[in-house]
């Protein structure tokens, strides 16, 4: 998941195209992590000394690890340690990226200690995102863009996890500013007691059966009754581990039943709401969320289109 | 020869439904009814005498716990299995303080099934709860 995240951060920075992030994201789902990559990220090399192992490889058939021995600039447990850490998800993007002459590995490592300092990261919660974990990701994009919701993170991180769960493992999350959803499909729940919460699914059609057909198990192609159980289910099975969740925390609360609307715009609170862009290899939906289900309002889009 | 049990759904997806039913035939259940709601189901209930009622807590109009409640009051013996994603302690001690048989936890299994429906056959109680 890292990958996904900091893939769009170097996108969004300007570090690489959105074409580069694509073929990358793709190469790195079959990129074997090299030892340089590795090293560096670990600090028990810099990018010089991993450029200067490469030169010698070039000139002798020796593996990466034995070079840095034979140089001094490893232990050979250290090399052990590494080869464990080969595995390392997150340095797949780094591998792609690097392979493709993207960027360099020093621009790469530059760009996440840029991003370990925006995002004010300790070592410790840095090391937790670097590893895929979604609570950590999570904390980090709502502390950043929306430091007064981070009462939404435990939400919105067992949604994310329950994404990767039971719709794709491609995920990635995005802040949006946006109060106002225009919704082809809107799925939403709203969950009653000490805290309230109302929470909704917006997505196109495409997408829309992209979600159900996965949860469903089977490929549909209408957003028909089945369709939208599906999609409502999903929503549904994933509130009730919330509801799970915060019973085990001391908070009882309840659900009330699913409610799909179709062709309808959704205008939430902006003090007391949040909004979330999921985006999947399916395609891209929005989570909306309110802490004060009195304040949003489903209208139907026909009808505003001829009051215009 | 294996006692074959008559069974009814009550759940207001009719993905539910369906993959419920699917699991049903596979575990070669008699009879296999449908409702979509409570009210259908206390109805159905009544009608069917079932061996068994998967019964939904959540649904529109009247919820599953109200449903399992007219139903005891009508026949205690019937077996009826709740069935929700909100598997929490209240939801289980609610259920089977009102007399519900068992409590599974969705998404509804195979397995989950199956050991249910074995234990119907068995007549064993049904105080064993799948949280």
């Amino acid at each position: 998941m890292f990958s996904q995240y900091f893939g769009h951060y170097l996108l969004n920075n300007g570090l690489i195209t959105a074409h580069q992030l694509k073929h990358a994201l793709d190469l790195q789902k079959i990129t074997h992590v090299k030892f340089g990559v590795i090293a560096v990220d670990e600090g028990l090399l810099t990018s010089k000394q991993v450029e200067e192992i490469h030169e010698k490889q070039k000139q002798q058939d020796k593996r990466f690890g034995e070079i840095a021995v034979d140089l001094g600039f490893l232990t050979k447990e250290q090399v052990d340690l590494m080869l464990s850490s080969q595995k390392k998800k997150h340095l797949y993007l780094a591998q792609a990226v690097v392979d493709q002459n993207y960027m360099t590995i020093e621009e790469f490592t530059n760009a996440l200690n840029e991003y370990k300092r925006i995002h004010s990261l300790s070592n410790e919660k840095f090391e937790a995102i670097k590893s895929g974990d979604i609570g950590a990701i999570v904390e980090s994009l709502l502390h950043t863009n929306h430091p007064e919701k981070e009462g939404y993170a435990e939400y919105v991180s067992l949604f994310v996890k329950n994404i990767v769960r039971f719709i794709d493992d491609e995920v990635y999350v995005e802040a949006s500013e946006e109060k106002n959803a225009d919704a082809e499909w809107l799925v939403s729940q709203e969950i009653i007691g000490e805290k309230p919460l109302w929470s909704a699914l917006a997505a196109d059609e495409k997408v829309f059966l992209e979600i159900a057909s996965v949860f469903a198990e089977e490929k549909l192609t209408e957003a028909d009754e089945l369709a939208q159980a599906s999609v409502s289910e999903f929503l549904n099975l994933h509130n009730g581990i919330f509801l799970v969740n915060m019973s085990n925390k001391g908070t009882e609360l309840e659900m009330k039943p699913q409610k799909v609307d179709h062709d309808s715009i959704v205008s939430v609170h902006k003090e007391n709401s949040l909004c979330i862009s999921i985006n999947t290899s399916k395609g891209k939906f929005q989570l909306i969320l309110s802490h004060s289900p009195e304040n949003v309002i489903i209208s139907d889009k026909r009808k505003e289109n001829q009051t215009v | 020869m294996q006692k074959q049990l008559n069974v009814l759904i009550c759940d207001d997806s009719a993905l539910i439904r369906k993959k419920l039913k699917n699991i049903l035939e596979v575990c070669k259940c008699h009879s296999i009814e449908e409702a979509e709601d409570g009210i259908v189901a206390i109805q159905k209930a009544k009608e069917m005498k079932p061996d068994l009622i998967f019964m939904d807590i959540v649904m529109p109009g009247k919820d599953g716990i109200k449903a399992l409640e007219e139903i005891m009051n009508e026949d205690p013996a019937l077996k009826v299995v709740m069935a929700s994603s909100a598997g929490t302690q209240s939801h289980l001690k609610k259920a089977l303080d009102l007399g519900a048989y068992d409590f599974i936890q969705k998404p509804i299994t195979l397995e989950a099934v199956t050991a249910i429906i074995e234990k119907v056959i068995k007549g064993e109680k049904g105080e064993n709860a799948h949280v």
